[in-house]
């Protein structure tokens, strides 16, 4: 559109234009979250059910139980773990794709070939961890054979790692295609550029392509942030429900109906992620790079 | 700022070792294609070299073979005395030019030009220093705090001249410079060059498509042909005397005919072309066996017409045609000629032309000198292509 033709056209128009997407972001995103913080503040009662109110109860509640500040510690924990696995195999698949991969069709393939985790249902991809890290799985089994070890690894399945490792296997993925996307726009004779300037291999990383990947890092670091954080299912089902996450709190207040502490967890947990993304924007100005 | 004493001396203009460039039976082969076969050529020291040809000549793989970023398939490449085959750009001495400038986006244009030293571990006061004084010669210090993508394209051009010199090399590698600028500025930056050039007294080679470009600036112009060298020689031999058709052809500036040897002997050659013309050399280097076939070339300004069908009977160097299009080009004009089976190009001077001008469908006679025929060494393969200007 010509600025003159924008010029020409009334602010109601632009409403109007901008109308449905206002709709629909508020009736199913700002309305829901509202309702949340507002349930927040209401009254959980024994037989009774959600009683309005304008209490703290349940922020209170939830910050003098013990167990509220393990679950955040253990998620927080599970997401920086995490980021930084998915961030070095995402950078240096990304890194492979755009930079070693000659043929652009070998990249898409060996592209499609990372979605694969995502052919196939989240609880059959939990599922089949187990016949791989079970205490009878293949990984213990082979360690046996081989003499490497007598007994079967207990800490494979059902732990802290078989948690981390169902996160990298999911979520590595979110991490590779931002990267991907900004590494591919940057202009191959940078990095010649830099070598006939005397930088070293690890040189033309650090100085050329590691800056001018901000922006993907940025929005892959959020990805994972965003999708670790809010997971309850792959840390139940991995750790064997012996870890839980934020999330599982929340989960727990609903099955026993206590909506308003429940609503309360989702307002903290809100926060904090809001913190975490607002932390990651302030290192990476992302609009001013997208718009680059 | 700090005073440093070191930075006194900081100049580009001491360069250690030679400049001299010499490429030995050089091949460069990509799957199953040469995009440079069996290449000789010695670039001496302290020259202005051209590497001229169509696009996909080779000439930016030589070019990107100097300096480093591309390993030749087979042959060796000396800068002074050193091999420098597998060595990195920094051992070499050369430093490249990027056709796309190729400055780093996430950095202001100090930080660019310091690249290098901040490479080399040299502090980042000192490098910031010398960063600007480098910014100074190309006159863009007052910019040093902007990013790559608020400077103008001549900008850009010129924060990558500044950054490549830093590095103190002995060679300087052009990959097509002033291709990305507009007339004017192209202009301004080819005369720039020149005299940065004279100035540094370093080797420059200067890839480019553009014919007068070669010719303005270059001591020594490479004429390239798919993978081959066709000639190697200053700008004035390769424009008024080239070796083969092709080269003639694509200086542009010659009328290639083509002929069988009549007679030969004492400096003069009789040719008989198909249509039966007749032309002859004055003082032909080289004598050719009678009944052999020989090409020659006519400098189109050097070229005099006369309207008219001529009369009937083939004078001695001159060709009768109709005129096809006459091109107004200020101190000539250019006329092209529908001649028998060819096109046939004069420049005629503005006098000469606006004295008797012609035009598209007139009848006219071209006619040149003996001494003004020059012999190419190859046969012309036939191929009609006007590259002419």
């Amino acid at each position: 559109m010509s600025p003159s033709n924008a010029a020409s056209k009334s602010p109601l128009t632009t409403y109007l234009q901008v109308a449905p997407l206002m709709l629909v972001l508020l009736l199913f995103f700002a309305v829901p979250v509202a309702l949340v913080v507002v349930v927040s503040f209401f009254r959980y009662q024994m037989l009774v059910g959600i009683v309005p109110d304008f209490t703290f109860r349940n922020y209170i509640d939830l910050f003098s139980n013990p167990t509220t500040w393990t679950l955040y510690l253990s998620t927080v924990k599970f997401t920086l773990i995490t980021l930084a696995i998915t961030f070095v195999l995402g950078f240096w698949i990304a890194y492979f794709l755009v930079f070693h991969v000659r043929s652009l069709l070998i990249a898409i393939g060996l592209f499609l070939v990372c979605t694969v985790p995502f052919w196939t249902s989240n609880i059959i991809r939990m599922i089949s961890w187990r016949p791989v890290l079970g205490t009878e799985g293949l990984i213990n089994s082979a360690l046996i054979k081989a003499g490497v070890i007598d007994q079967p690894l207990q800490w494979l399945l059902y732990s802290d790692f078989s948690v981390v490792v169902a996160y990298v296997h999911l979520f590595t993925l979110f991490m590779i295609v931002p990267i991907f996307n900004s590494m591919a726009r940057i202009d191959k004779s940078l990095l010649e550029a830099a070598v006939d300037a005397g930088a070293t291999r690890w040189g033309v990383v650090w100085n050329v392509v590691l800056p001018l990947c901000k922006t993907g890092i940025a929005l892959g670091a959020l990805f994972v942030v965003t999708l670790v954080m809010g997971d309850f299912f792959v840390v139940t089902v991995m750790s064997g429900g012996l870890s839980g996450s934020a999330t599982s709190g929340i989960f727990n207040d609903l099955q026993f109906l206590n909506y308003p502490r429940a609503a309360a967890n989702a307002v903290i947990l809100l926060i904090v992620v809001l913190l975490i993304a607002a932390a990651i924007f302030r290192l990476v100005d992302v609009r001013k790079e997208l718009v680059r | 700022m700090m005073a440093n004493p070191n930075l006194q001396g900081t100049s580009v203009a001491a360069q250690p070792g030679s400049g001299e460039i010499r490429l030995v039976n050089v091949t460069k082969q990509f799957g199953n294609s040469y995009a440079v076969k069996d290449i000789n050529l010695t670039i001496p020291h302290g020259s202005y070299c051209c590497l001229l040809g169509p696009s996909g000549c080779g000439k930016t793989t030589i070019l990107r073979m100097i300096a480093g970023h591309e390993t030749p398939t087979s042959g060796e490449i000396y800068i002074g005395d050193q091999m420098v085959v597998g060595k990195p750009p920094v051992e070499r001495g050369t430093a490249m030019m990027f056709q796309s400038y190729a400055l780093f986006p996430h950095l202001t244009i100090q930080d660019n030009v310091a690249f290098y030293l901040k490479m080399r571990g040299v502090g980042k006061e000192e490098r910031r220093q010398r960063a600007l004084e480098m910014l100074q010669r190309v006159q863009l210090d007052h910019l040093k705090d902007r990013m790559p993508a608020q400077l103008s394209g001549g900008q850009q051009q010129r924060v990558a001249l500044a950054r490549s010199l830093i590095t103190n090399p002995k060679v300087l590698l052009l990959d097509e410079p002033l291709s990305a600028l507009d007339e004017f500025l192209r202009l301004k930056m080819r005369g720039e060059l020149k005299s940065l050039q004279n100035e540094l007294g370093i080797t420059f080679v200067h890839v480019t498509h553009t014919q007068p470009e070669a010719i303005a600036l270059a001591d020594m112009v490479v004429v390239m042909d798919t993978g081959r060298i066709d000639q190697a020689d200053t700008a004035n031999i390769i424009f008024d005397k080239p070796k083969t058709p092709y080269v003639a052809r694509f200086m542009g500036g010659q009328n290639v005919l083509t002929g069988t040897v009549e007679k030969s002997g004492n400096g003069v050659l009789k040719l008989k072309a198909a249509d039966g013309s007749i032309y002859e050399t004055a003082h032909a280097a080289s004598s050719a066996a009678a009944g052999s076939p020989l090409s020659v070339a006519v400098r189109r300004d050097r070229v005099s017409l006369k309207k008219g069908r001529g009369n009937g009977v083939n004078a001695v160097n001159s060709i009768a045609g109709i005129v096809d299009a006459t091109e107004y080009q200020g101190s000539y004009v250019k006329v092209t000629i529908n001649v028998a089976s060819d096109v046939f190009v004069a420049n005629v001077s503005d006098s000469a032309y606006f004295a008797e001008p012609v035009d598209t469908g007139d009848p006219v006679v071209a006619n040149w000198k003996a001494e003004d025929v020059h012999v190419l060494s190859k046969v012309d393969s036939g191929v009609a292509a006007d590259h002419g200007h």
